[in-house]
């Protein structure tokens, strides 16, 4: 495979938004996942194949018990607990492992969003931020998912604005007296311990451990859902519930770090989860396109059709160029930071603006990929009896939760700026290719709309994708990543020139782009059944 | 008890791979290697083996190139207790493998050896008769159950004519039938917990040279294609006019 050599230790050099105004020597790759690492993935397609994707029919009817015993087996085999501490039961590997791995046993996305969330924010907020009788006393559970989690930040009434919750947390003797109501809780059916967000006293927005079996604790009925039938979605009512002062999170009044945070790393696992029923749909969808023949030909054979798989495979390339990079440099983070809780907190803000990046391009390929993959199937993509209509429906959430695509656009240039008035971060950007150049000068605009901020956004998340694609081929050796990152640049452009004219106003030419490609990279992607 | 293993790495069964232009080789592109699923088979064979007996000691052994090591890995992932690595460029055949293996298994002399029937990359199905008979030990292949008690083994096959029961005395040899058993998924600790069992490396044994010789590969001659025909009446007269009937 790779001929360079993998990536190893922290680049000391980089931080948080670096990738703007400098080109880092090396980065991480995919292609680094390497030896026993790459058993550890391959056991989790294994999963996903014999597993999960069997019995998906089953699960979107919420067949009972299904998939709790789904989850306790892939539980079983390391899956729940592999990026948390060893000393609470966990197997202590990588962030950016665990999301690869992830993104494996992902190929079903009701399956996804379950162990993602048990074994993702559920945890991360406990083992990130609670002391070490918290993580005793809940992190073993849930890795053996003998206990199962959710999260529960969002209400009725606050949604992408989180701070405005309502739910109210009373001080009374030996704790907290928890009123209101939490919606859209993943797992709520099945969660045995829920992190839960509250106001104490209406004011300080703090966040708690409420277990199931705690008085006054109810889970309503599940919700009618587009997509993601086979999952827990349910809201969560709190009445009088009685929560110890032991179960407090962190520090009170300092919910919002817990919260957010654990949705940076959200955010960045959930790029990877995305991946999963992409890469699941392109190999179906090619081997479907070499079997249907129509003209006398299978369809396959067909430009528009080789279009399509040659444009799915550039924009899983860039998604997963960014994914896996960023994973390294959140590792890093952490290896230098991440001893106490204050650290944890820093390693996860670190690459805040990557993670949103991450999530909002990797949720629009994803989306952009199912849609592509089911027109391939034409008039059975529509129907239930083929596998493109369930990943469709399913893929549609990607996009709104963990942070809606607008809120982390408005975010994403936002904290890049902040942190260049920070001195952490700067706003001159390489200048080593088109996009990197526009966004640059759009970045000395003053921007104080939400249209143009948005834009803005794309820039910024347009320079990382382009540059982790063109430095992962750079570094892979491999052939096949030369035509993709090349066909990444000749996409990106004129969606960066839109941008940047949304942003300044100013007319500006594209550059001349290179070669199409779509005869070599489609009939790459037949001949992989699968994305390159 | 001891068993010992076998891990052939063998091109992954699903890849397509072609002869190189001038037959000198079989071309695998970027395939991946996996271990030769029968060889998989006998591994978990093992490991139930040592759950149902206990006090059981599983070496995994591969005679071939460093990048064998990943195959090994593997192995001790799915539960052998350790591996060795005979490690060669040379080329080879049944008959050198065998000559290899006799040097470990006289040296390490375990109870029961068990083996793939066959590797799904060149499908020889020679290794372990050519083994039991350097060894004289009796064997028992296409195994699609295994029982083994004190001192002997019983091996049920399955023939054309129906279901044969063999016992057979140990030490001994049998390989691994499909239906023998379902390799189980590779548990993430087990992986972990791989990386610090010993992984020995060591040169050949013996100057054991091939006794065959490929000459040339090909791809085989690409069939005609067929041809559908509408009624019996056709089909008939389609047969007729090939001289078939």
């Amino acid at each position: 495979m790779s001929m360079a050599q993998p990536y190893s230790g922290p680049r000391t050099d980089a931080f948080g938004g670096s990738f703007f105004s400098r080109l880092p020597e090396r980065i991480a790759i995919p292609e680094d996942f390497r030896g026993d690492e790459g058993l550890m993935i391959s056991s989790a397609e294994q999963f996903s194949r014999k597993e999960v994707l069997p019995v998906a029919e089953r699960l979107d009817a919420q067949e009972d018990g299904l998939m709790p015993a789904l989850l306790r087996k892939a539980a079983d085999l390391g899956f729940c607990g592999i990026d948390a501490p060893e000393a609470y039961g966990g197997l202590g590997l990588g962030k950016n492992l665990a999301a690869r791995i992830l993104e494996f046993l992902s190929l079903n996305a009701s399956f996804s969003v379950t162990i993602g969330v048990h074994s993702g924010i559920s945890q991360a907020g406990i083992a990130l931020f609670g002391n070490h009788d918290q993580k005793k006393r809940y992190l073993p559970g849930l890795v053996t998912a003998e206990t199962i989690g959710a999260y529960a930040l969002t209400e009725p009434n606050a949604g992408s604005d989180a701070l405005s919750a309502t739910t109210r947390a009373e001080r009374v003797p030996g704790g907290y007296r928890l009123n209101g109501t939490k919606m859209w809780i993943s797992n709520a059916k099945w969660a045995g311990v829920f992190t839960v967000f509250a106001k104490i006293d209406g004011k300080e927005f703090t966040g708690f451990i409420v277990e199931r079996s705690m008085p006054g604790v109810r889970v309503e009925r599940e919700e009618h859902k587009l997509g993601l039938k086979g999952s827990s979605t349910a809201r969560l009512v709190l009445v009088d519930v009685f929560v110890p002062d032991d179960n407090v999170l962190y520090e009170p009044g300092l919910g919002h770090h817990v919260a957010f945070n654990a949705l940076n790393l959200g955010r960045f696992k959930l790029s990877a989860m995305s991946l999963g029923p992409a890469r699941e749909m392109i190999g179906q969808a090619a081997r479907y396109a070499l079997d249907r023949r129509q003209f006398g030909a299978p369809i396959a054979s067909f430009g528009l059709i080789r279009q399509k798989f040659s444009d799915m495979a550039v924009r899983y390339f860039a998604a997963e160029s960014m994914i896996y990079r960023t994973g390294a440099l959140i590792d890093d983070a952490f290896d230098a930071h991440g001893s106490d809780v204050a650290g944890n907190r820093r390693a996860c803000e670190e690459y805040s603006v990557e993670c949103s990046a991450c999530k909002v391009f990797a949720t629009e390929a994803e989306a952009f990929v199912l849609d592509e993959a089911l027109q391939v199937y034409g008039g059975y993509g529509f129907s239930e009896e083929f596998p493109a209509a369930r990943h469709y429906r399913d893929a549609r959430i990607s996009r709104i939760y963990e942070g809606t695509n607008e809120i982390n656009r408005l975010f994403l240039a936002d904290r890049l700026r902040r942190r260049d008035r920070e001195g952490r971060a700067s706003l001159t950007s390489v200048g080593d290719s088109y996009v990197s150049e526009l966004a640059g000068r759009a970045m000395r605009e003053d921007v104080d709309d939400q249209v143009r901020m948005g834009a803005l956004s794309d820039l910024v998340m347009l320079v990382y994708a382009e540059q982790s694609s063109r430095l992962r081929a750079s570094q892979s050796g491999i052939p096949i990543h030369q035509t993709l990152s090349q066909a990444v640049t000749r996409w990106v452009n004129p969606f960066a020139a839109v941008a940047f004219q949304t942003v300044t106003g100013e007319t500006v030419g594209l550059p001349s782009p290179p070669t199409a490609s779509i005869d070599e990279l489609s009939d790459a992607v037949y001949a992989a059944g699968a994305p390159l | 008890m001891r068993i010992l293993v076998t891990v052939k790495r063998v091109v992954d069964p699903y890849a397509r791979v072609r002869p190189m232009p001038d037959g000198s080789g079989i071309d695998t592109g970027g395939a991946k290697f996996e271990i030769n699923p029968f060889d998989e088979i006998a591994i978990e064979e093992a490991v139930r083996q040592r759950e149902a007996r206990g006090d059981t000691e599983i070496v995994a052994v591969s005679v071939g190139p460093s990048e064998c090591e990943d195959q090994l890995r593997k192995a001790l992932a799915m539960g052998a207790d350790r591996a060795i690595l005979v490690e060669t460029g040379d080329p080879q055949d049944s008959s050198v493998v065998a000559a290899e293996l006799e040097a470990i298994v006289r040296e390490l002399k375990p109870d029961l050896i068990l083996m793939g029937k066959q590797a799904t990359d060149d499908d020889r199905n020679q290794a372990a008769q050519m083994l039991a008979a350097r060894l004289g030990w009796p064997q028992a292949t296409f195994a699609s159950k295994l029982t083994v008690s004190d001192g002997s083994a019983t091996v049920a096959r399955e023939t054309d004519t129906g279901e044969e029961t063999l016992e057979i005395p140990l030490p001994a040899i049998v390989t691994t039938d499909l239906r023998l058993n379902e390799p189980r998924y590779i548990a993430l600790p087990g992986i972990i917990k791989a990386r610090t069992k010993s992984l020995e490396k060591r040169p050949r044994a013996t100057t054991a040279l091939p006794k065959t010789r490929p000459l040339r590969y090909e791809t085989p001659p690409s069939r005609p294609p067929g041809k559908k025909v509408g009624s019996v009446e056709e089909l008939v007269s389609e047969l007729r006019a090939r001289g078939a009937i």
